[in-house]
């Protein structure tokens, strides 16, 4: 047997925390995501680096921050100095395979990887239904038949749930009737609206200009399509959402039944997270991008089905701050690799092995280049960036001078983040103690000017619009 | 709004503003097809002991999943059945999508009930025509006992799932013969119908339910019968007067019926 086992890191895309049966959600049936959680260890509080699929993947693959890799969101370009992860494995005796999605803008998989199955055209952002099921086909052939001496990293990419871009992207241009209308369900078969379902409209700019105003940023057509949308249609969105997880935790099941009948089940760890999360209906907010839980919290399994890797089993974590930055120095620690000192991650192998270690106090998140978060266990803090005159596609921060509106709420009492406690007396103390952590937490990052033409052009264009709002406020 | 004179039914109308090529033009292509070859070859609903039916794949968003230049159809599906008269139905169906890169054969043979249940042991053979590692695969599968389905991946045996209530077992291609036998019965249109399907003869989704949804006029007078369960996404099921499975529209593609042909000797 290896001295260092073999690693499957298997990820979903889209992927909210309250997306798994075992985590109490009684609206869908995920017995094979359930599964790792039984064999392994799971962080409640866990966090997506960058609620969208480019900018989060780039800090799987890098351990640093979305304002440091080059992805600050999806247009972005991994700059191509910084090593990825198949990078560093590859150069320390292990083999690493690729199989489905990647999304890493600006680093060819192939380099680093050897690609199992990456699609006729090479796997883009969505596409589920084409791509999963013949990522497991791939996946069992592998599974089957590797003979080799050396351990195996093998990153699994599924597509599911993201494919709910599609079903919102369907509503864009013709009325479907809601699933009552339809005949297909009753109400009795619908998930409720989610608690949070009403929101608080003192948000920042960045997030009005991306998600809210007529002409918003991103996916404007599915936010004038919403506006249609009855109580009923939310809900079904939500059924459906939980059906894409549904498909994608049975070929992760295939998956894990391959894994068991053969010789690798004891002496391979798996790791399971995803991306960013899904909003479905949180804050009337459809997909991901914005700074809201149900967006960017997300799972993240550290499992193994047989006893050859030390883990605890059924754990769940609920004390450590985790973040996408950490998946690189995890697996680095687990294939006996220094961690490299510019990495912002830490490894959670000590985490899972039920050490209790010094570690982070607070999550760190950015979004679409401006936006920002902590997540203290106290507090939400939700701020941006003002956009500068002349932009010098420098990812902002840390400056205090230039942050713009914020979003407070108070995670004891407000969970579901309803109530923006920015002008509460009572509560500046804790605005002033997360914008602190912001501005410390940046003065640690390695900022790195935006050097490609194609994210230059999306910043100079959202500047410009951020700008004009901050001016006229539309 | 596109197509307000002549609106195809939402559940396949996919002309939205990512789809590059005319899905309509591109599905009423296939359909006419179609009709033509029954109108050439006569259409009669009486059970042939040899089917064939061609259906073209249509993308329901074209862009990032359709070729640069090519048409809109990104495959095509040819099943074919035969009786062998001890009441059993022998199904060949071969899937080509030259998106996902996967050409998948799957033969398997069916009991001639109303839910043509899967009968006996089944295979699946895939041949991945993109340029990575994974050049193919065979998947053997059989039931156990009455519900417990076991498959075998070049040797390694494994469990994909027991059937639970007594629940027939089908598979999602035997549905196009299943729905029209279910539409003829005017009265099974008021409930739902509970089965377990097999997708594509690997994933067991063990509560689905089936039942009617609407009826058209355009592109030409359908029935349609919606599919969902656990771990499957709506699909709509829409047949013509000559019992014919016509347009089967899910999340991210609709197949149109493009040739029938068969004999009943």
């Amino acid at each position: 047997m290896n001295k260092h086992p073999n690693i499957l890191f298997i990820n979903t895309d889209q992927h909210t925390w309250d997306g798994i049966s075992a985590y109490g959600n009684p609206y869908l049936h995920t017995p094979n995501i359930d599964l790792l959680h039984q064999n392994g260890t799971s962080f409640r509080k866990s966090y997506c680096t960058d609620p969208v699929c480019a900018a989060a993947r780039s800090s799987w693959v890098t351990g640093l921050y979305t304002s440091e890799t080059g992805v600050p969101f999806n247009g972005g370009q991994l700059h191509p100095d910084i090593p990825d992860i198949g990078q560093v494995l590859r150069s320390n005796g292990y083999r690493t395979f690729h199989c489905g999605k990647w999304h890493v803008p600006g680093r060819n998989v192939r380099d680093n990887f050897e690609v199992l199955y990456y699609g006729n055209r090479n796997i883009g952002a969505g596409g589920a239904a084409y791509y999963d099921s013949a990522s497991t086909h791939a996946v069992a052939d592998f599974l089957t038949n590797y003979n080799d001496k050396e351990p195996f990293y093998l990153q699994i990419g599924y597509i599911d749930p993201h494919d709910v871009c599609e079903y919102l992207h369907n509503h864009e241009e013709k009325h479907i009737p809601n699933p009552l209308e339809q005949g297909i369900l009753t109400e009795d078969d619908l998930p409720p609206l989610p608690e949070n379902f009403n929101y608080d409209e003192r948000e920042t700019v960045i997030h009005r200009v991306c998600r809210r105003i007529d002409g918003a940023l991103i996916h404007d057509r599915i936010l004038q399509a919403v506006k249609n949308w009855d109580e009923l249609h939310w809900r079904y969105f939500r059924w459906n959402y939980y059906r894409f997880i549904e498909k994608v935790d049975a070929e992760i099941g295939r998956t894990l039944s391959l894994l068991r009948q053969t010789r690798f089940c004891e002496n391979t760890v798996i790791i399971f997270s995803t991306d960013h999360g899904e909003a479905s209906g949180s804050h009337q907010g459809f997909q991901k991008f914005a700074l809201y839980e149900e967006e960017v919290h997300v799972p993240f399994i550290i499992s193994c089905l047989g006893d050859g890797v030390p883990v605890q089993k059924e754990h769940l974590d609920e004390k450590y701050f985790v973040s996408g930055v950490d998946l690189f120095p995890t697996i680095c620690d687990y294939a006996g690799i220094d961690i490299p000192e510019t990495c912002q991650g830490m490894s959670l192998r000590p985490l899972a092995e039920g050490e209790d270690i010094s570690w982070r106090e607070y999550a760190y998140i950015e979004s679409n280049y401006w936006g920002r978060s902590i997540v203290t266990d106290d507090y939400k803090y939700i701020t941006e960036y003002k956009p500068n005159d002349i932009e010098d596609f420098i990812p902002p921060g840390p400056d205090s001078e230039q942050l713009g509106l914020v979003q407070l709420f108070d995670r004891h009492n407000d969970p579901f983040e309803t109530v923006n406690l920015v002008d509460s007396t009572e509560h500046q103390e804790g605005i002033n103690s997360c914008r602190n952590k912001l501005l410390e937490q940046e003065s640690r990052l390695n900022r790195r000017e935006i050097a490609h033409q194609n994210p230059m052009r999306t910043i100079s264009n959202w500047g410009n619009r951020l700008r004009e709002y901050w001016k006229h406020g539309k | 709004m596109k197509n307000e004179s002549k609106p195809l039914h939402w559940s396949f109308d996919h002309n939205y503003g990512a789809q590059k090529i005319d899905f309509e033009q591109s599905l009423l292509k296939a359909l006419n097809a179609y009709q033509s070859n029954i109108h050439n070859n006569g259409s009669n609903a009486e059970t042939k002991q040899n089917e064939k039916r061609v259906y073209q794949i249509l993308p329901n968003t074209w862009r990032g999943y359709g070729g640069r230049n090519d048409p809109l159809s990104i495959g095509k599906v040819v099943i074919e059945r035969k009786s062998n008269k001890n009441n059993v139905w022998n199904y060949n169906v071969k899937y080509q999508n030259t998106t996902s890169g996967e050409d998948i054969e799957f033969t398997f043979c069916c009991l001639d009930e109303y839910y043509l249940p899967l009968h006996n042991s089944w295979k699946v053979d895939i041949r991945n025509t993109s340029s990575d590692r994974y050049s193919k695969l065979s998947v053997n599968g059989y039931l156990t006992s009455e519900t417990a389905i076991q498959l075998s991946i070049n040797d390694t045996e494994f469990k994909a799932g027991t059937v639970t209530d007594s629940l027939p077992l089908t598979c999602n291609w035997t549905l196009l013969d299943v729905i029209p036998q279910i539409a003829k019965n005017r009265k099974a249109l008021d409930s739902k119908h509970t089965i377990a399907i097999l997708e594509d003869l690997e994933y067991l989704r063990p509560k689905c339910h089936l039942g009617f949804l609407d009826s058209i006029k355009y592109p030409i007078p359908l029935d349609g019968y919606f599919l969902y369960g656990n771990g499957l996404l709506p699909s709509y099921w829409w047949i013509d007067s000559n019992d014919q499975v016509v347009v089967v529209s899910a999340v991210f593609e609709t197949l149109v019926l493009q040739e029938l042909s068969g004999n009943t000797s």
